[in-house]
């Protein structure tokens, strides 16, 4: 790993931990705490993207340790993005928003059976809060925890594709050719 | 012997085991003694938060050293409080109960981890271990970048609102302003990379290098066999619960 995407790693998950500022500067239901692992697959791959995952998670779990068991869909979204990146799909909104859709889905399916059976499905007061919806509206006990993470994880990824989009298309191409799979998620390479 | 004197992989392995126990052990009774135990670990000396971790104690006739401890406990139920709160809301209080006391035993042996840990001799003890220097990197360099991007977002945050954004109204105009906001502080960031990766070079951090502590910290014997004590209670905790 060259010293260029090491220090990127560091930046990517710091990124994605600041960002929860202005998350509450514009008082939105999102996270976009896996905006950093995203921007980094985009940019350099998937060794990058999992790495700034685990970090992420590493951190965070300091500040609130029910972050740490969640570090497998923080690798398994490394994974998507490179998917994604491969095939040019942060070209557009048009093509990252659903491909961010489909993230939301899988991220949702990987973390309700962490969700469930470490925590009860009790890992933030608004999960909490629409698994009780889902359960006051008849699903079983996993259903209803499925549920609570589909609403939140649905839209939240879907926001993050196009903000990593958008940062994509806004870095200098001579910056973006720096990284090595810059150009190509942009459909420019 | 006391928190902050302790290795830091010593403190990691109690941190780990802990919470790990809580989940193997049959609840409620083997969770409760793991909460106890993180409970208390929240009390012994060595532990304290940063001031802006949370609200102190200002309990007259009151040590310094207990002022800090009672704020570590503090902060450990503070957090684990809600979680109790939403498993009263979704489950009967058998349930409530086994999962309230693994929730607490983890969250109590974090809080404790992170009053007692200091990165700097985790980084030192990383590095004396024979782990890569860009290892120790990643964690110290994310951990002291998280707080200088924080207070850059709020810069930000504050500067747009001073040429007229306003963050409220429907959902779009939400969203519009979150890629207002958002955009320079990530851009910014990245813009850093290239200065980082001169800094590393400069300071001839090359991957795959070895580096040697300047203040390692002591690692007896006793703690190392603690250790392997610790996994080894997890491993036989785990056998007889599946066997």
């Amino acid at each position: 790993m060259s010293i260029r995407l090491l220090a990127l790693i560091p930046v990517a998950a710091a990124i994605s931990l600041a960002l929860s500022a202005v998350v509450d500067a514009v008082a939105l239901p999102l996270f976009l705490d896996t905006t950093g692992t995203i921007l980094a697959t985009a940019l350099a791959g998937p060794g990058v993207g999992i790495a700034t995952g685990v970090v992420t998670s590493a951190v965070n779990t300091l500040r609130n340790p029910t972050f740490w068991p969640f570090v497998v869909v923080q690798m398994i979204v490394a994974l998507y993005a490179w998917v994604a990146a491969r095939a040019g799909l942060f070209r557009s909104f048009r093509t990252a928003v659903p491909a961010g859709l489909g993230l939301g889905v899988i991220a949702s399916v990987t973390s309700t059976p962490i969700s469930y059976l470490v925590f009860g499905c009790t890992t933030t007061g608004g999960i909490a809060l629409t698994t009780a919806l889902g359960r006051a509206l008849g699903l079983p006990p996993l259903g209803a925890c499925f549920f609570g993470s589909f609403v939140s994880d649905f839209g939240d990824k879907a926001v993050t594709f196009a903000l990593v989009t958008s940062v994509l298309h806004a870095l200098p191409r001579r910056t973006a050719a720096r990284f090595p799979w810059a150009l190509r998620a942009i459909g420019a390479a | 012997m006391t928190g902050a004197r302790l290795h830091p992989f010593t403190l990691l392995a109690i941190a780990g085991a802990l919470p790990a126990l809580a989940w193997i052990l049959t609840a409620p009774a083997g969770a409760a003694a793991t909460a106890a135990v993180a409970l208390v670990l929240t009390l012994t000396p060595g532990a304290k938060l940063t001031p802006g971790a949370s609200p102190g104690s200002k309990g007259i006739g009151i040590s310094q050293g207990w002022r800090q401890r009672l704020v570590v406990l503090r902060t450990a139920v503070l957090t684990a409080a809600p979680f109790w709160l939403f498993l009263l809301l979704l489950h009967d209080v058998p349930t409530t109960l086994a999962i309230g006391l693994r929730i607490t035993t983890m969250v109590a042996s974090f809080v404790w981890l992170v009053a007692a840990l200091e990165p700097a001799r985790l980084v030192e003890a990383m590095v004396a271990a024979g782990w890569r220097a860009s290892v120790a990197y990643l964690l110290a360099a994310t951990l002291s970048a998280v707080p200088v991007l924080k207070a850059r977002a709020q810069r930000i945050v504050e500067a747009q609102r001073c040429r007229g954004l306003s963050p409220r109204g429907g959902v779009a105009a939400r969203l519009r302003a979150l890629r207002a906001l958002a955009l320079p502080l990530v851009l910014s960031a990245l813009h850093e990379v290239d200065e980082r990766a001169l800094a590393l070079e400069t300071r001839g951090l090359a991957p795959g290098i070895h580096r040697t502590p300047l203040a390692p910290p002591p690692d007896p014997a006793v703690e190392r066999a603690a250790r392997w004590v610790l996994l080894l209670a997890c491993l036989v905790a785990l056998t007889r619960r599946f066997m």
